[in-house]
């Protein structure tokens, strides 16, 4: 309120008592009256804005996102001034704010549409989106609400492989392999003649009754590849230099991975220690091993939304997951730094007779050492330092 | 970023200035009213309507030269200039229709007191008290203009002034504009209050009781019309200051019509309040039907003032002939022969004691020359700011038909100052030429070098080595230009050629151009006359062996 207006009110009503100043009265109505009524108006419009945001809440990365922002007055007083301003995140391409000035009649809507870019993964807030208005005077302060925000899924980055060299001894799959000890008896791709020692078993008796002599059945060698992937987005795991890259780099290779892994119709799981803003907890959870697209746009989301975290230590998590998994299966660890706890980790998991590969994404100063001890252990090492490294991946390999 | 939105933030610039500045004069005018029914209840003998008038004249001259005078730097020189000027004008006007109002007697009265030099007579208090609120109101509606600018109304400057850090002890525009506002009415309402007392019975009573209060002293609807224009120039300044706040954070206007329906809003709003003020309870004088009776008598008695203030200035208009004829004034009752002034004392006067007649007529010269030079100065210097008032008059016909007579006296003005010209031009060039061949300098015996100018030192040398060269046999001819003459002489000697030609051509720039001429070219000159000289010695000596 303006600093004259008490003044003014308190003459008025002076002059209005002592002076049997009707026009004073009369005046003191009418400042009064403009006042009180000019913040009631506000008070009472604002109170009648409805606002609605649409949107494609996931997206891929590099994604134009289209926002409608739909704003309505559902009163009957209308409201001569309405400032919009949508909060967006810096991590988005673009203005950091959607700003906009409009005015709505009584019962009146409006659309705006804007774009984002999603340029960086993660689970982005939309919002909140501040309403400003006032009163038409100007006497009083501008009122201001704020609508909760939305939020905006964005994606990894996916790279697509040809192959990933990915052992696996469990038999009976979907998946060709080179070792004729997981013949799949039902992919049979041939047929040949009877060779003494061959099992009776083999022997294909219709084809051996047209051809007149034994044939056997040749089968195909096939493994079945499930695969728990678990990604450490310990803060203190990742060199510290490098960290924010090198997380990022992790979850790309975790995508990545779950993404072929799922368009070979093969099982995945995950678990991430890392931080998601969904769960009130902020424990890790863990994905249970499951095939289809719709699992992978769950495990993506997972990864989207995923963010370092300190103190969220990996070994005990394994530990917890590890006894829960089936024989043969593939465990995938993809870590910044491994200290001799998770090898050894891995080194057990092997010998219960699950394969363990570690994957050491972004640079450091340990890398040698450990790739070291790994080669002893026979445990499977990959370093990717950046994305360039994941070409390895991106060609045919001549092992599965 | 894709915003289906446009800037639409300056585009109503014309407009909104339009209105402030009507709302502006209409709220002075209201504060001017007010105080002209002061006045005519204390003190019924002063012209309170020409008073009221001579305001509303200060801001329509305000409003009018806010523009062009806004960005004058205090205290400095155009400053000093213009507002004086507009001041002295002021200061003339007032003076002059106080003076007509009491009748063209008086006016002719305070003239003849000023050809006196009794300038006392001229400041009496009801001039003062005009000057005062003339004061008052320039300042007041200066302040107005002022706030509305840095609102917004001056688009460039608000930006300007919104990019520069905000100091947390000053408060936004808009709200320094409520507060004068508001300010200026608390004022309205006790002058208000004050013209309700009846003060000559007030006066009368010595011990001061209001039992000359009356009811209703006609000014209420002046303060009422004052704040109901106050509350429009809230709503447009609040406008203006979003508008210059939004084009300042770069805020699209999503709304084409956002502008137009703020003055809708604003109209009904201010409708509503005047329509639920008049129905609240608020004694027996206001009522919603009285209010607009109210209303409507003040806008007709502003209507009324208005022609009469018009009808008045035309009156003083058409009056001045008469009166500096001496004759009597048509639309008034003849003018009792002017009193006579009462024989001078001659002891009681010192003037007449040393009876120094010139003494009188060099003061009364003196005090008309400068009354005419500061009128006449002033009066351009206000015409050249109202510059819009010069555009207006050339529109009328009858300037057209004075132009067409100024055109042919400033054309025939012309033909004659050119023949003039040309008759003198003539006769000076002569004058030169001869002065030239013969003296430059009127007394050659008399002459020191070292006083004269640069420009003249070049001359004196080029004259020397005229002379010289005559003296050798070497004339120069009349019908010679200087470069002739330089082809002549360096023909006699050829071997300072150079130096005849450098200061032939050094004489040619200081007798013809307007270059200033530095000493260093007079030395040079000198040096070459030096070598020159040397060289005419030597042509000498052989006719003389």
């Amino acid at each position: 309120m303006s600093g004259a207006v008490l003044p003014l009110i308190v003459v008025l009503l002076l002059v209005a008592a002592f002076m049997r100043g009707d026009f004073a009265l009369t005046l003191a109505y009418m400042v009064i009256g403009g006042l009180v009524a000019g913040s009631w108006w506000v008070r009472r419009a604002l109170a009648q804005v409805e606002t609605k945001r649409h949107f494609n809440t996931h997206a891929f990365l590099g994604e134009k996102i289209k926002i409608n922002l739909h704003v309505k007055n559902k009163g009957w007083l209308p409201l001569p001034w309405l400032e919009l301003r949508d909060s967006l995140p810096v991590a988005l391409a673009g203005p950091r704010s959607f700003q906009t000035v409009t005015n709505l009649g009584s019962r009146s809507d409006t659309n705006f549409e804007y774009s984002v870019e999603a340029s960086k993964r993660g689970y982005h807030p939309i919002g909140p989106l501040a309403i400003s208005t006032g009163d038409i005077l100007g006497l009083g302060e501008s009122l201001r609400a704020e609508n909760q925000a939305d939020h905006l899924v964005v994606y990894p980055k996916i790279i697509p492989f040809a192959t990933v060299e990915i052992p696996s001894y469990s038999p009976h799959g979907t998946l060709r392999h080179a070792l004729p000890l997981f013949e799949d008896p039902t992919r049979v791709f041939g047929k040949r003649e009877y060779i003494s020692g061959d099992s009776f078993r083999r022997i294909d008796w219709k084809s051996s009754a047209s051809a007149g002599q034994l044939q056997v059945r040749l089968f195909e060698p096939s493994i079945a590849l499930e695969t728990f992937v678990v990604l450490n987005l310990n803060a203190e795991d990742y060199y510290y230099r490098t960290r924010i890259d090198s997380t990022e780099l992790a979850i790309v290779i975790a995508a990545s991975i779950s993404n072929w892994i799922i368009g070979k119709k093969q099982i995945v799981g995950m678990l991430v220690n890392g931080r998601d803003p969904l769960e009130t907890n902020s424990q890790p959870q863990a994905i249970p091993p499951r095939k289809g697209k719709l699992h992978l746009m769950r495990l993506l989301e997972t990864l989207a939304r995923s963010e370092a975290i300190d103190n969220s230590a990996l070994v005990p998590l394994i530990q917890q997951q590890r006894h829960q998994l089936a024989w043969g299966t593939t465990l995938i660890v993809i870590t910044g730094q491994a200290g001799d706890d998770l090898l050894d980790e891995l080194y057990q998991a092997r010998r219960k007779g699950q394969n363990a590969i570690l994957i050491l994404a972004g640079r450091s100063a340990s890398d040698e050492s450990v790739m070291r001890r790994a080669k002893i252990l026979d445990i499977q090492v990959f370093q990717i330092t950046t994305e360039r490294d994941l070409k390895i991946w991106m060609q045919a390999s001549k092992h599965l | 970023m894709n915003h289906s939105s446009n800037f639409n933030i300056t585009g109503n610039q014309k407009t909104f200035r339009f209105i402030s500045y009507t709302l502006v004069f209409l709220m002075m005018t209201c504060f001017a009213m007010t105080i002209g029914v002061l006045i005519r209840n204390a003190i019924p003998g002063w012209s309170s309507d020409i008073i009221a008038g001579i305001a509303l004249f200060i801001v329509i001259d305000r409003l009018y030269t806010y523009k062009r005078t806004k960005n004058l730097i205090p205290f400095k020189r155009e400053w000093a200039f213009t507002f004086g000027a507009q001041w002295m004008v002021i200061v003339v006007f007032t003076k002059t229709l106080l003076s007509f109002a009491n009748g063209p007697d008086s006016l002719m009265s305070d003239i003849s007191s000023f050809t006196r030099g009794n300038l006392a007579n001229l400041f009496n208090l009801e001039f003062g008290v005009t000057l005062s609120l003339a004061l008052l109101v320039w300042y007041v509606s200066g302040q107005f203009l002022k706030l509305l600018d840095e609102i917004g109304l001056d688009q460039e400057a608000a930006l300007s002034k919104a990019a520069t850090p905000v100091q947390k002890d000053i408060l936004p525009a808009h709200q320094r504009l409520v507060n004068l506002t508001l300010q200026v009415g608390i004022g309205l309402v006790i002058m208000t209050v004050v013209t309700r007392v009846n003060l000559n019975a007030m006066f009368n009573q010595l011990d001061g009781s209001f039992t000359g209060l009356s009811r209703f002293s006609g000014a209420e609807t002046g303060a009422l019309f004052y704040f109901i224009f106050g509350f429009a120039l809230f709503c447009l300044s609040r406008l203006i200051s979003l508008q210059t706040r939004w084009n300042h954070q770069h805020i699209p206007i999503a709304s084409d019509n956002l502008a137009r329906q703020w003055v809708v809003y604003s109209v009904v709003f201010l409708l509503i309040l005047i329509v639920v003020v008049g129905f609240l309870p608020s004694g027996d004088n206001f009522g919603l039907f009285s209010l607009i009776r109210i209303l409507l008598d003040f806008l007709i008695s502003i209507i009324f003032f208005v022609g009469q203030l018009v009808w008045f200035l035309l009156s003083l208009l058409l009056s001045i002939p008469f009166l500096l004829l001496g004759k009597n004034i048509p639309v008034y009752p003849p003018i009792p022969p002017a009193p006579t002034p009462p024989p001078l004392d001659p002891l009681a006067d010192p003037t007449l004691l040393t009876n120094n007649q010139i003494l009188m007529l060099i003061r009364s010269i003196l005090l008309w020359g400068a009354l005419l030079v500061i009128i006449g100065f002033s009066l351009a210097r206000f015409i050249r700011q109202h510059g819009g008032f010069q555009a207006t008059f050339r529109k009328l016909p009858i300037a057209s038909w004075l132009f067409f007579v100024w055109q042919w006296l400033s054309k025939n003005a012309d033909k004659t100052r050119r023949t003039l010209s040309s008759v003198i031009g003539d006769a000076w060039q002569r004058i030169i030429s001869r002065t030239e061949g013969i003296r430059l300098f009127p007394r050659p015996g008399l002459l020191r070098l070292s006083a004269l100018d640069p420009r003249r030192q070049i001359y004196f040398f080029y004259l020397a080595m005229i002379r010289r060269g005559n003296e050798q046999g070497v004339e120069r001819k009349s019908s010679q230009t200087p470069s002739e003459y330089a082809s002549t002489l360096t023909n006699a000697i050829p071997s300072v050629h150079e130096d005849i030609h450098s200061m032939t051509e050094a004489f040619v720039e200081a007798r013809y151009s307007p270059h200033k001429i530095n000493s260093k070219e007079a030395n040079l000159v000198k040096a070459a006359w030096k070598r020159v000289r040397r060289a005419m010695q030597i042509l000498r000596k052989p006719d003389k062996n």
